[in-house]
């Protein structure tokens, strides 16, 4: 092994950390807005939709990811060549967000109706006892509580993700593990790749750690506050 | 004016309330009592459609409500009508004292921020909480959440107030501080309907009792003749029983004295 060849690395595979990062950014923003739908769907038992929604949920859950990849790149182009829609020559990284986000939007729908579902239900009838309507108690009584609730598990599954995009480069896309991978075949230090990118990719996980806690106590603080002021 | 007409409520195959008539005249102060279970929790839900009636109506100052008809619009004009103070409290976790107090003001009734401001205050001075205005509702004891509570609803300024069971749930030495503001309130003319078990409360506070068992008004009446000569046989046993459980308490302290 040559550790010299690690600094030499490190630099060449840390430039194509932008394309995992965005992989993660499409990912987390199509997921939250397909959670959100999901878990309205979920909560309220929308008829016929909310079978659709268990289904999904189901199997996003119950298959690999590395699977639901293959699926969407071959089977995306081939449902829509039935409507005469060619995405043969679209970027692999549009195939990477759809797959990624579904993912999410399967793990954020689910942590989102846990906390919804766990907000006491006594505000729910304060709210209403106000005079409020389901709409008003909704966005200002319940939804606020349960995102800070669902927090530190929507912290979790986005960690997750962001080591699931190593997973990107098996359909051709050159982010820092499809780089890896040339540098491999041209160096043939293998080891030495695999530790530069376990480095980046531990580095990047700590820094989302810290920066999760950090805004995890700014949210909590009407949880937490007795502890601090007391102290 | 509250007025219930042949109020019926059941649960599954139970009928819990079985036609309850009741008046409460504006500046009233209602409580009523009885065996848990008696659906009297029950009833006061029913006022504000927290639990929707089966049969019957509820009419709040000329406003008027068929339980068997009533639509999603008239429920929330119902609503906007009453408060209700709740046996746990129920506070919004994520907001301070005086952001409780100022949601509905402001969500509700369309307050501008600085009067609902303004007007939050004035009530949460008035439950004796003003240095706590800015803390949030895990910061507080029992009986001031509970004192947010009544302030909440207070700040409404609604025709009526529903006060179901609010010191059951607190430690016994907290109990005081919400009977006296509630007291105070009473004081002021405002309208309120009580659900209690502090019988001595209620004989203190009250204009007018309704005492309830099986779902049924038992006996009503002003409270000196209700509780000094209750006609009813149920309505003097449950006095009796609530006697002697006093009795028992206090033979008791002064036995471990």
């Amino acid at each position: 092994m040559d550790i010299t060849l690690i600094v030499d690395f490190f630099p060449k595979l840390i430039s194509y950390l932008h394309i995992t990062l965005l992989i993660l950014v499409a990912a987390v923003a199509i997921g939250l807005v397909i959670g959100v739908v999901i878990a309205l769907i979920r909560i309220y038992k929308v008829p016929g939709f909310n079978q659709l929604a268990l289904i999904y949920i189901s199997f996003m859950r119950g298959t690999p990811i590395l699977i639901q990849l293959f699926l969407i790149y071959f089977g995306l182009p081939t449902l829509l060549a039935l409507v005469h829609i060619d995405v043969s020559r679209a970027n692999p990284l549009l195939f990477v967000a759809i797959t990624y986000g579904l993912s999410c939007g399967a793990s954020f729908a689910e942590i989102i109706r846990g906390a919804v579902n766990g907000v006491e239900k006594g505000q729910t009838e304060a709210a209403y006892s106000i005079g409020m309507n389901e709409k008003q108690m909704m966005v200002r009584i319940i939804l606020p509580q349960a995102l800070v609730m669902a927090f530190p598990n929507f912290a979790n599954s986005v960690i997750g993700s962001l080591k699931d995009t190593s997973l990107a480069f098996t359909i051709g896309v050159m982010d820092m593990v499809g780089r890896g991978n040339t540098l491999i075949a041209s160096s043939l230090h293998a080891l030495e790749v695999y530790i530069t990118l376990s480095i980046i990719y531990y580095g990047v996980v700590i820094c989302l750690e810290k920066g999760f806690s950090l805004s995890e106590k700014k949210l909590q603080r009407f949880e937490g506050s007795l502890a601090v002021d007391t102290k | 004016m509250i007025q219930l007409r042949n109020i019926q409520k059941s649960f599954g195959n139970q009928l819990v309330l079985k036609g309850i008539d009741l008046t409460v005249n504006k500046g009233e102060v209602v409580s009523i009592l009885g065996p848990s279970g008696s659906g009297k929790t029950t009833l006061l839900r029913c006022i504000n459609f927290l639990e929707r009636p089966n049969e019957g109506q509820v009419i709040v100052d000329d406003f008027k409500v068929n339980s068997k008809q009533a639509n999603k619009k008239e429920i929330l004009t119902l609503r906007k009508k009453t408060a209700m103070v709740f046996q746990q409290y129920n506070l919004f976790k994520h907001k301070t004292v005086i952001e409780n107090v100022m949601e509905g003001l402001i969500i509700v009734q369309k307050q501008p921020k600085e009067t609902a401001r303004k007007l939050a205050m004035e009530v949460i001075e008035k439950v004796g909480l003003t240095e706590k205005a800015n803390a949030y509702p895990v910061q507080l004891s029992g009986g001031q959440q509970q004192r947010v509570g009544i302030a909440r609803a207070l700040a409404l300024n609604p025709e009526v107030i529903l006060l179901d069971e609010p010191t059951s749930a607190l430690d016994p030495e907290l109990v005081f501080e919400v009977l006296e503001v509630i007291k105070r309130i009473a004081d002021e003319g405002i309208t309120m309907i009580i659900v209690t078990h502090e019988v001595s409360f209620a004989k203190d506070v009250s204009d007018y009792i309704v005492f309830m068992d099986q779902g049924e008004v038992v006996e009503e009446g002003i409270p000196t003749v209700i509780f000094n000569n209750p006609k009813e046989e149920r309505t003097k046993r449950f006095f009796k029983r609530i006697n002697r459980e006093e009795d028992n308490l206090e033979s008791n302290l002064t036995n471990a004295i």
